[in-house]
């Protein structure tokens, strides 16, 4: 049985296409219907002809979905339509009816269309906006403060807290949560009636989608704090998701218009629940996995926390052993970009080898980097924390971050190691075999092929035998020369290999993956795929990444940062929340979640702002991530030691616990790496039939299939 | 041997030039055309923005192309504000890397259409194109801001 959704747009032109995007990579089939206007009285034109709203055409129509999505809304609650003609179908309530999902629906007073208002159902429970009494009609949600735009615009900074308890699954869960908003920015949850609700709770009702035989059940409500710090607490009758029969009355999932499917779509959990409430069963699930960049490093001891490198290594051991731990468990592989060069190119103490070894460092300290190490070493070779290459010596942006390498050092032996004399450059004259004249080539000519293109090369630069020179960094010769020595100083760290073992994959540093002769080269050494940006070879500037991210059978995988501090303001992050932060130094300031100044107003002497802050970090990176699962087929990755300085050193593994736990500043202890995956963990048991813990091998594998 | 082959349900035949194998199609393009690029630009006056809106004169805005004869792009602008556009385009060696810095400027002109309009441009206007690398660049030049939604297909 193939699933299979009706999606209502607004029009064909300009909705956003994530919603088919999603669906595409869950395997599930769609149609696209649109009215011809936004009142009871628009007809609805569908593949199989255009049928009035109300009618038995359109009804029997809809029966042969699994659901009927609502795609429209708004961002405010007077206009007087929106999607009038869909009240119709909150009586199609048979159980031959498909089910309904209506995301941040516009049902507010303001519709003053009679044929609306005599169709809505009597006993629908939830309480209708009223634009002129607000206070009456919703919940103000998330502290109640107004955003500098509306709530809905939030993309990928700016979004709102949310801890949402789903009574059903007995899970909490922070995920980004909004169910209206209004022209005041304010973001609000909805009102119950509750003695509609008590009926509808005790009234029998029979549909494949009612999971508990009751015609209205309380899907998801704002989470009671755990702490009695929290106090942003909300009335019993306050609810962000209710099922009333069939129809599912549920938050804001997508934005309203984006033309291109992006990762700029936080909200979108809400889609994911819907189509698994609405029992639309995908043929795919989605692969939900992790990486990081840099799994071992360290920062010269500095304000706020002032952390010696001992204390670094040890908040990254705990770190680590637990991620291992937990990677173990969910049966995923966290992917780590390590950081090479050091051992022949960059003395920067800080970095992986040189943590090891330089005699820079003291002895306590290279044995404290090296229980990191063994972590590392070992979850490699067991599959839970596998390590490629990821190379910022060259240059520090990357493959082909400049157009040459200036004093550029080669490694030891193999074949394009001192002491060989190897080509460094394009050669002057490159002729397809197939027209190259015989003799013309002389006895040194090579061949090279990048793609499809193989060309007979000569009159080339080579290296000499010397170790250092200026490598010109655009061609295959200089990809292979710098591959290799990456990978030859990942076998002399104890890996047995330099691409996340059978993964053969990695995060390419500050996602640059270069061009095609750095793709051809990560091929040649047995790499599927690596993580680029779209701007491929940043700072240089002169490459894009092939259109599709697909070239010649090698993947490049869109990139998704959760960290959170901005790495031109900052070496790490400051936590959470810290008061004499500079711009982009901390969680709230890098992601720009301080509303109205509702967290940085009153930080010290209001405890209940540490929790806001903790919400909407959390919403915000987790948010970020659904989208690089759900709509790119991307890979979110975060830093940990620059992540990871505002934890408590004798309380690692703690959990957030406001000011009840505080770290070197006096500040709240926040470990984001442990508190990112027990939340994702938590989404992914709230969507079993969507997501499940896998690996980016998983997500390779998954591109190739839907991407046709 | 000759080889064989049932046609018309009852008549064997010999295979030969006037009597091929019969063969189906499957998985082909009925039009050796791609789309390349879907994007939402915020048209400015601040810079020559290309479509995925960087201001950077080197970064292409697409790549690796060589096989495309011809690149078409459609796009629906939100507005009539006056727009300038430009179509640079250059080669690069097998390794990826452009022969020199710079463009070869294929078009420039007024972008054509008003309000809630629709348009279509080929690049090149006229003969092949098989250039590598494509920038394509829009600059208010007159009022405010609006969002020019393009989509960009290659033609082989």
């Amino acid at each position: 049985m193939q699933p299979k959704v009706c999606l209502v747009l607004n029009n064909l032109g300009n909705f956003n296409r994530a919603w088919t995007q999603i669906l595409r990579n869950l395997g599930i089939d769609y149609t696209l219907c649109i009215p011809t206007n936004t009142t009871t009285s628009a007809t609805i034109q569908t593949p199989q002809g255009v049928f009035s709203p109300s009618s038995p055409d359109l009804r029997n129509y809809f029966r042969q979905f699994d659901a009927v999505i609502l795609c429209d809304n708004r961002s405010e609650i007077t206009s007087s339509s929106l999607i009038n003609y869909s009240v119709f179908w909150m009586s199609w309530n048979a159980p031959e009816d498909p089910a309904f999902l209506f995301f941040n629906p516009h049902f507010s007073t303001a519709i003053t269309e009679s044929a609306y208002n005599s169709n809505f159902p009597s006993d629908f429970p939830i309480v209708r906006p009223n634009p002129s009494d607000i206070a009456g009609t919703l919940y103000a949600a998330d502290g109640g403060s107004a955003g500098s735009t509306n709530p809905l615009s939030a993309a990928g900074t700016s979004g709102r807290g949310a801890c949402v308890l789903f009574p059903a699954e007995n899970i909490r869960a922070y995920v980004m949560t909004i169910c209206n908003t209004h022209t005041n920015n304010i973001p609000y949850y909805w009102r119950l009636d509750t003695a509609k609700h008590s009926t509808l709770a005790s009234t029998t009702y029979t549909h494949r989608v009612a999971r508990n035989g009751r015609a209205g059940e309380i899907l998801a409500v704002p989470a009671p704090p755990t702490s009695s710090e929290d106090t942003e607490t909300y009335p019993a009758d306050c609810v962000v998701a209710y099922r009333y029969r069939n129809i599912f009355w549920l938050p804001a999932a997508l934005h309203r218009r984006q033309d291109i499917a992006d990762d700029n779509n936080p909200y979108l959990f809400w889609l994911l629940y819907g189509l698994q409430l609405a029992g639309v069963r995908p043929r795919y699930k989605l692969p939900v996995q992790l990486e990081t960049d840099h799994p071992l490093q360290a920062f010269s001891p500095g304000a706020p926390f002032n952390h010696a490198i001992t204390t670094q290594m040890g908040i990254l051991e705990a770190s680590w052993d637990w991620m291992r731990d937990f990677a173990r468990q969910r049966n995923t592989a966290i992917v780590n970009g390590l950081v090479v060069g050091t051992k022949y190119r960059l003395t920067n103490a800080a970095y992986h080898w040189n943590l090891l070894y330089s005699t820079s460092r003291t002895q306590a300290e290279r044995d404290a980097a090296m229980r990191v190490h063994q972590i590392l070493v070992a979850g490699h070779r067991e599959g839970t924390t596998p390590c490629g290459v990821h190379d910022h010596t060259i240059g520090t942006n990357g493959y082909w971050g400049g157009s040459t390498a200036a004093g550029f050092v080669r490694h030891s032996g193999l074949r394009y190691g001192t002491p060989n004399d190897v080509p460094i450059e394009r050669g002057n004259s490159c002729v397809a075999p197939h027209v190259l004249p015989a003799g013309v080539a002389p006895p040194n000519a090579i061949r090279v092929q990048v793609g499809d293109t193989e060309l007979v090369e000569w009159e080339y630069t080579t290296s000499g035998t010397g170790t250092t020179f200026d490598l010109p960094a655009g061609s295959v010769h200089a990809a292979r020369i710098i591959i290799e020595s990456e990978i030859e100083e990942m076998l002399a760290l104890g890996f047995p290999d330099g691409y996340c073992a059978g993964h053969r994959y990695t995060n390419t540093a500050a996602n640059n993956s270069g061009g095609e002769c750095y793709w051809q080269a990560l091929k040649e050494f047995g790499f599927r795929g690596v993580r680029s940006a779209s701007a491929c070879n940043r700072n240089l500037n002169t490459k894009r990444v092939a259109p599709n991210r697909y070239w010649n059978g090698f993947h490049l995988v869109q990139e998704m940062p959760l960290d959170i501090y901005s790495a031109t303001s900052v070496g790490f992050s400051w936590g959470l929340f810290h008061p004499s932060a500079p711009s982009g130094g901390d969680a709230v300031r890098y992601l720009s979640l301080d509303h109205s100044n509702d967290i940085s107003s009153g930080w010290t002497t209001n405890p209940a702002l540490a929790w806001r802050a903790y919400r909407r970090v959390l919403c915000m990176v987790t948010g970020r991530w659904l989208a690089a699962t759900a709509i790119t087929l991307g890979a979110a990755y975060f830093h940990p030691i620059q992540c990871l300085m505002s934890v408590s050193p004798s309380r690692v593994l703690d959990r957030f616990d406001g000011w009840n736990i505080l770290n070197a500043a006096n500040q709240p202890h926040y470990n984001h790496a442990v508190e990112l995956l027990e939340n994702m963990d938590a989404v992914v048991r709230l969507l079993p039939d969507v997501l499940y813990w896998g690996t980016i091998t998983d997500v390779m594998d998954h591109r190739e299939r839907v991407m046709g | 041997m000759p080889v064989r082959f049932l046609r018309n349900a009852s008549e064997l035949a010999d295979v030969s030039w006037e009597t091929p194998l019969p063969v189906q199609v499957a998985n082909a393009k009925p039009v050796p055309a791609d789309t390349l690029l879907v994007a939402t630009t915020t048209v400015t006056t601040d810079a020559n923005r290309d479509l995925l809106g960087s201001a950077a004169t080197e970064l292409p805005t697409l790549d690796v192309c060589g096989q495309y004869r011809k690149l078409v792009w459609f796009y629906f602008r939100a507005s009539d504000a006056a727009t300038t556009y430009r179509v640079l385009a250059r080669a690069t060696d097998h390794n990826g890397a452009p022969l020199g810095t710079g463009w070869q400027e294929l078009a420039t002109d007024t972008l054509p259409g008003g309000a809630n309009s629709w348009g279509r441009i080929e690049i090149p206007s006229t003969g092949d194109g098989y250039y590598d690398q494509y920038r394509i660049e829009v600059r208010l030049t007159a009022g405010s801001n609006y969002s020019l939604t393009s989509k960009i297909v290659g033609v082989r």
